[in-house]
C-alpha cells in the first residue's frame, strides 16, 4: 500500500509540471482557437538556456527565469507577429488550420537545430536540490518536484489573478470569446494575440527551471512533453485552465500508478485509451464548455 | 454516366499539352531504370534515391486523400503506414502469405483503424483531428516498442522484426535487385494518383472540397460531412498502409521507432504543402524537390548531422505556408498553359470561341423548374413551432415562440439585432438544440436531428453572411448542393446549371465563388438552397449589405420562388422588402413574438414602429 501512495505523490508532483505546460497550450487556444505545435519545443529551448546558464554561468536553475521568461517572452512574440498573425488574417474566416502547420514546421526547425549544435546528448544538471528528498509518513517526497507544484500552483493563481482582476486579462479573455465584439470594444486584437502567445511561451521558461535539476535535457524532449500535453488538454477541456492543472494532474497520477503495477511506458497505452475514451464519450473534455 | 445534353465542348488545348507531357513523363519513369543501368553500370543508389521520391510522392498523395482534399491535417499517418508493414510482414513470419496478399489485408486493417480514430474527431474541429492523429501515432509505436509478444505472436518489440531474406521470389514480393522495387514503386504511386484524380472528379470530391472551405455550410446542405470525411480518411488509412508493406519488403527489416517516427508523419505533409496541398499531383513535386535536398544533404554532411534536411524541411513549411500557400503546382499549370498558348500560335489556330455566353442556352422547364417537393404527408401546417425557447448562458436567445406556417406561405421575420431571429432559424435547422419547445415539419416531430439529417427532410436555408465554398467556382458550389440528388456528377451539372440560370447567373458558371459581389454572393446561396430541393426554405437577410441598385433584382426572385409554391420562412430587416414578399409578418423582440399579422397591419403597428424607430429595444 505504501508503494501505492508513494506512486500517487510521485505522479501527482510530475502532473504538476505536466499541468504548467498545458496551461501554456491552452492560453494559446482560448485565445486564438489554434493549437500551438511549437510549445515543446520553446519548453526544451528553455531548458537548453537553463542548462547553458548553469553550465557556463553557474545560474542556479531557479534563478533561470529572470533570463529565460524575458527571452522565451520575446521570442514567443516575434513568432506570433512573423508567422501566426498574418494566418490569422488571411484565415479569419475558417479555422485557422494552417497555423497548426507553421508551428510544426518551427518546432521541427528548433528541434533539430538543437540536435545539430547540442547533439543528442542526455545533459543533466546537478544541484544541491536535485537529489535532496524527505519523508512525509513513510512517503519519500523530491524536492524538485515538489516545487515544480508549487511553481505551478503560483502560476495558476497568479494566471487566474492576472485574467480576472486586470484590463489586460480580461482583454485577452473578452477576445478568446469572441474576437470581433472584443475589437469593436476597442481592443487591439493583433496587440493581444501576440501577447498572450508571448506569454504562453514565457510560461515555459518557468516549466523550464523547474524541471531542469531534475530532467535530463535533449532536443527530442519537448516533442515527448507536448504529446502528455495533447492527452492533457483534451481530457480537460480544450481551451480550459482548470481543465488543463486538472488533467495534468490526473495523467501524472495514471502513469505513476500504470508505472508501479506494469511498466512505466505503458502508462502511454493506458493514457491514449482514456483519450480516446473521453473523445467517443465527452468530446469537450471534463471541464470543457461545449461551443456553439 | 448519362450523357450530356448538349454537345461537349472542345477539348481545350492545354489538356491535350497536359495529357502529352504526362504521358512523356511516364514513359521517362518506366525506362530510367534501363538508362541508369547503361550510363551507371552500378545504378543501385540511383535506383535507391529514385524509389524513395515516388515513395513519400506515394505516401504524401496518400495523406492528401484526407489532409488535403479536406483539409484534416493528420500528423500521425506513420502510424497507419506502420500497422501496413507489421500486418503483412506478421502474415509473411507466421503464416507463409505472400506480402502481396498481406498488404491488402494491412490496408483493411489502417482504413478499419484510421476510421475507429477518425470518426470521433470529425463531429468535432479538424484540430482534434491532428492532436488525436499525432496522440494515436506515438502511443502505437511506444506500444509496439514495449510489446515483445502478442499472444503467440513474436513482435519483437524495439529490435523490430526481420524478414527472412528469400532470394528472387516475386511471388512472396522479394527481389535481389532494386529494379522490381521500382517498378512496383511506380505502379503503386500510379495507383494513388488515379485514385486522386478519381476522386477530385467525383461527387466525394467535390464534398470534400467544399468542407475543406465551410462545414457548416455543407450541412445545410443535407451532406453529412462526417461520414464523408470518414471516407476520405479509410481510403487515405488503406494506402498509407500499402505503403508501409512496400517499404518492409524494399528494406526487409522494421521497427517501430523507424516505420512510425513523428518525423515520417511530418514529412508526408511537408511533401504535400510544398506541392500544392490539395492538388492531385502536389505531393508528387514536393517529393521531386525535397527528397534530393535530403540526398544532397545526407552527402555532404554523412550521417553525422542527421537532422540538417528536417531544418530545411522545416523552414519550407514555414516558408511555403506564409507566402505561398499554393505551393509549386499552380506554376506547373502555368507552364502547361504557357506551352499550350505556344503552340496555338505556332498551329495558328483561332481561338477556340466556346465562352459561357455563347454557350447554348439550357432550356427551362416550363413548370415545377424547382422541383420542389410539394407533396404533403398530412393536412395542417407545413412547419409547427410551439413554446420554443433557448439561452445562452443567461442571455435569452429565443423564449417561448410559437409559430405556424401553411404550406406555400410565405412569411417574414422581422425585429431589432438580438431580438432572436437568427437563433429561430438555428432552432429550426438543427444548428442549435432548443431548452425546450417542440417543432414538427410536415407532421413529423423534429428532436436531434442534424442539419443535414433536417435539410433533407426538406427544410433548406440561406445565411445571414453568405458562405460560398471560395475555393470553388459558381457551378462547382450549386453542384454540391445537387449531387446528393443526382445521378451522376454530369447530371448535377446540368442541374446546377439550371438552378442558377433561375438566379440569374447563368453567365457567372465559371467564375471561382469568391469572386462574385455580394449580391451575387446571396443568388448563389439561393441556388444552392434551392438545389437541395427544399419544401421550406429559410432566408436568412437576402438584401443585408446588396447595394440599392441590386434590390428590386432580388425582391423579384424572392417572389419568383414564391412562384414556385415553395413555402418562405424570411428573416428581413428592410421593412419595404418585407411587405412585398411576405404573406404574414411575425415580429421578434428581445427573444419573444410581441405581434403577427398582415404585414401591412404589423408595419404600422405602434409598438413596432416604436421598437424599429424609437430604438428603445436596445435598452433594457
Amino acid at each position: 500500500m505504501r508503494s501505492f501512495w508513494q506512486a500517487t505523490v510521485s505522479g501527482l508532483l510530475i502532473g504538476g509540471i505536466y499541468a504548467l505546460i498545458a496551461l501554456g497550450l491552452n492560453i494559446v487556444f482560448g485565445t486564438m482557437r489554434v493549437v500551438n505545435f511549437a510549445q515543446g519545443a520553446l519548453l526544451m529551448a528553455g531548458m537548453f538556456m537553463a542548462y547553458w546558464l548553469w553550465e557556463l554561468g553557474g545560474v542556479h536553475p531557479y534563478l533561470s527565469p529572470l533570463v529565460t521568461v524575458p527571452l522565451l517572452f520575446g521570442l514567443g512574440y516575434l513568432i506570433q507577429r512573423a508567422c501566426v498573425s498574418p494566418l490569422l488574417a488571411r484565415e479569419r474566416a475558417r479555422e485557422p488550420m494552417s497555423v497548426l502547420l507553421v508551428t510544426l514546421g518551427l518546432a521541427l526547425v528548433l528541434e533539430n537545430a538543437a540536435l545539430l549544435f547540442f547533439s543528442a546528448d542526455f545533459k543533466t544538471v546537478q544541484t544541491d536540490v536535485s537529489l535532496a528528498t524527505f519523508k512525509v509518513g513513510g512517503i519519500i517526497v523530491s524536492v524538485p518536484r515538489l516545487v515544480g507544484m508549487g511553481a505551478m500552483i503560483a502560476t495558476c493563481l497568479g494566471l487566474y489573478l492576472f485574467f480576472t482582476r486586470t484590463d489586460l486579462g480580461r482583454a485577452v479573455r473578452a477576445t478568446g470569446q469572441d474576437r470581433e465584439v472584443a475589437r469593436l470594444m476597442g481592443i487591439d486584437d493583433a496587440r493581444i494575440y501576440g501577447f498572450a502567445y508571448a506569454l504562453s511561451a514565457a510560461l515555459m521558461g518557468v516549466a523550464a527551471a523547474v524541471l531542469v535539476p531534475f530532467f535530463y535535457v535533449h532536443p527530442a524532449l519537448g516533442t515527448s512533453f507536448l504529446l502528455k500535453v495533447f492527452v492533457i488538454v483534451v481530457l480537460g477541456g480544450i481551451g480550459s485552465m482548470p481543465g488543463a492543472a486538472l488533467g495534468g494532474l490526473i495523467v501524472g497520477v495514471v502513469e505513476g500508478i500504470v508505472g508501479l503495477y506494469i511498466q512505466a511506458s505503458a502508462a502511454q497505452i493506458v493514457l491514449f485509451a482514456v483519450f480516446i475514451g473521453v473523445l467517443f464519450l465527452r468530446p469537450a473534455g471534463l471541464l470543457g464548455v461545449e461551443r456553439q | 454516366m448519362t450523357a450530356p445534353a448538349s454537345p461537349p465542348p472542345p477539348r481545350p488545348l492545354a489538356t491535350t499539352v497536359a495529357a502529352a507531357l504526362g504521358a512523356a513523363l511516364l514513359l521517362v519513369a518506366l525506362l530510367l531504370p534501363l538508362a541508369t543501368r547503361a550510363i551507371l553500370g552500378d545504378d543501385t543508389y540511383w535506383l535507391q534515391v529514385l524509389i524513395w521520391v515516388m515513395f513519400f510522392a506515394y505516401l504524401s498523395a496518400a495523406w492528401n486523400l484526407i489532409g488535403g482534399f479536406a483539409g484534416q491535417y493528420s500528423i500521425g499517418h506513420a502510424g497507419l503506414v506502420g500497422i501496413g508493414a507489421y500486418t503483412s510482414s506478421v502474415l509473411a513470419i507466421q503464416a507463409g502469405l505472400t506480402p502481396w496478399l498481406g498488404m491488402l489485408v494491412g490496408g483493411a486493417l489502417a482504413a478499419l483503424v484510421g476510421g475507429v480514430i477518425g470518426y470521433p474527431c470529425f463531429r468535432l474541429r479538424g484540430t482534434f483531428f491532428s492532436l488525436v492523429t499525432i496522440a494515436f501515432a506515438e502511443m502505437l509505436r511506444v506500444g509496439l516498442e514495449l510489446t515483445d509478444r502478442l499472444g503467440p505472436i513474436e513482435i519483437n518489440g524495439v529490435r523490430g522484426l526481420l524478414l527472412p531474406v528469400l532470394g528472387d521470389r516475386p511471388w512472396m514480393f522479394q527481389f535481389t535487385s532494386k529494379r522490381p522495387y521500382y517498378y512496383a514503386m511506380l505502379a503503386l504511386l500510379l495507383a494513388v494518383l488515379a485514385a486522386g484524380w478519381a476522386v477530385k472528379r467525383s461527387r466525394l470530391g467535390y464534398y470534400l472540397a467544399a468542407i475543406r472551405d465551410d462545414e457548416d455550410a455543407v450541412a445545410a446542405l443535407g451532406i453529412n460531412p462526417a461520414r464523408v470525411k470518414l471516407v476520405a480518411m479509410m481510403l487515405s488509412s488503406f494506402f498509407a498502409a500499402l505503403g508501409g508493406t512496400f517499404y518492409a519488403q524494399l528494406v526487409g527489416f522494421i521497427t517501430p521507432t523507424r516505420t512510425m517516427s513523428l518525423d515520417f508523419s511530418v514529412q508526408m505533409v511537408i511533401m504535400a504543402v510544398l506541392g500544392g496541398i490539395g492538388t492531385v499531383l502536389g505531393p508528387l513535386w514536393g517529393a521531386m524537390v525535397l527528397i534530393p535536398i535530403a540526398e544532397l544533404t545526407r552527402a555532404f554532411w554523412g550521417g553525422s548531422l542527421q537532422g540538417v534536411h528536417l531544418i530545411v524541411y522545416g523552414v519550407l513549411l514555414v516558408l511555403v505556408i506564409l507566402y505561398w500557400p499554393q505551393g509549386i503546382d499552380p506554376w506547373v499549370r502555368r507552364g502547361v498553359d504557357a506551352l499550350a498558348r505556344g503552340c496555338e500560335r505556332w498551329r495558328a489556330a483561332p481561338p477556340s470561341a466556346v465562352s459561357v455566353e455563347n454557350a447554348p442556352r439550357i432550356a427551362l422547364p416550363a413548370d415545377g423548374l424547382l422541383g420542389a417537393r410539394l407533396s404533403r404527408n398530412g393536412a395542417g401546417p407545413l412547419l409547427s413551432v410551439r413554446g420554443l425557447s433557448r439561452s445562452f448562458g443567461g442571455a435569452v436567445g429565443v423564449r417561448d415562440v410559437s409559430l405556424d406556417i401553411a404550406p406555400g406561405e410565405v412569411v417574414g421575420i422581422i425585429g431589432a439585432n438580438g431580438a432572436g431571429k437568427t437563433t429561430l432559424f438555428n432552432l429550426i435547422t438543427g444548428a442549435l438544440a432548443p431548452d425546450g419547445g417542440e417543432i414538427q415539419f410536415d407532421g413529423r416531430r423534429l428532436a436531434r436531428e442534424s442539419p443535414d439529417a433536417r435539410n433533407r427532410l426538406g427544410i433548406a436555408r440561406t445565411f445571414q453572411i453568405v458562405r460560398p465554398f471560395v475555393g470553388m467556382t459558381t457551378i462547382e458550389n450549386t453542384m454540391v448542393a445537387a449531387l446528393p440528388r443526382a445521378a451522376s456528377v454530369a447530371e448535377a451539372r446540368r442541374e446546377a446549371a439550371r438552378y442558377l440560370e433561375f438566379v440569374g447567373l447563368a453567365h457567372r458558371l465559371d467564375v471561382p465563388a469568391g469572386g462574385l459581389s455580394t449580391g451575387e454572393r446571396k443568388r448563389l446561396e439561393l441556388a444552392r438552397a434551392l438545389a437541395t430541393r427544399p419544401r421550406l426554405l429559410l432566408l436568412d437577410e437576402v438584401t443585408g449589405g446588396v447595394d440599392q441598385r441590386s434590390l428590386p433584382g432580388l425582391v423579384r426572385l424572392i417572389q419568383k420562388v414564391k412562384g414556385e409554391g415553395l413555402t418562405l420562412l424570411v428573416i428581413e430587416h428592410n421593412l419595404r422588402v418585407i411587405s412585398a414578399v411576405a404573406d404574414r409578418l411575425v415580429m421578434l423582440h428581445l427573444g419573444q413574438k410581441i405581434q403577427e399579422g398582415l404585414p401591412a397591419a404589423v408595419v404600422s403597428d405602434p409598438e413596432v414602429v416604436q421598437i424599429y424607430v424609437g430604438g428603445s429595444g436596445t435598452k433594457r
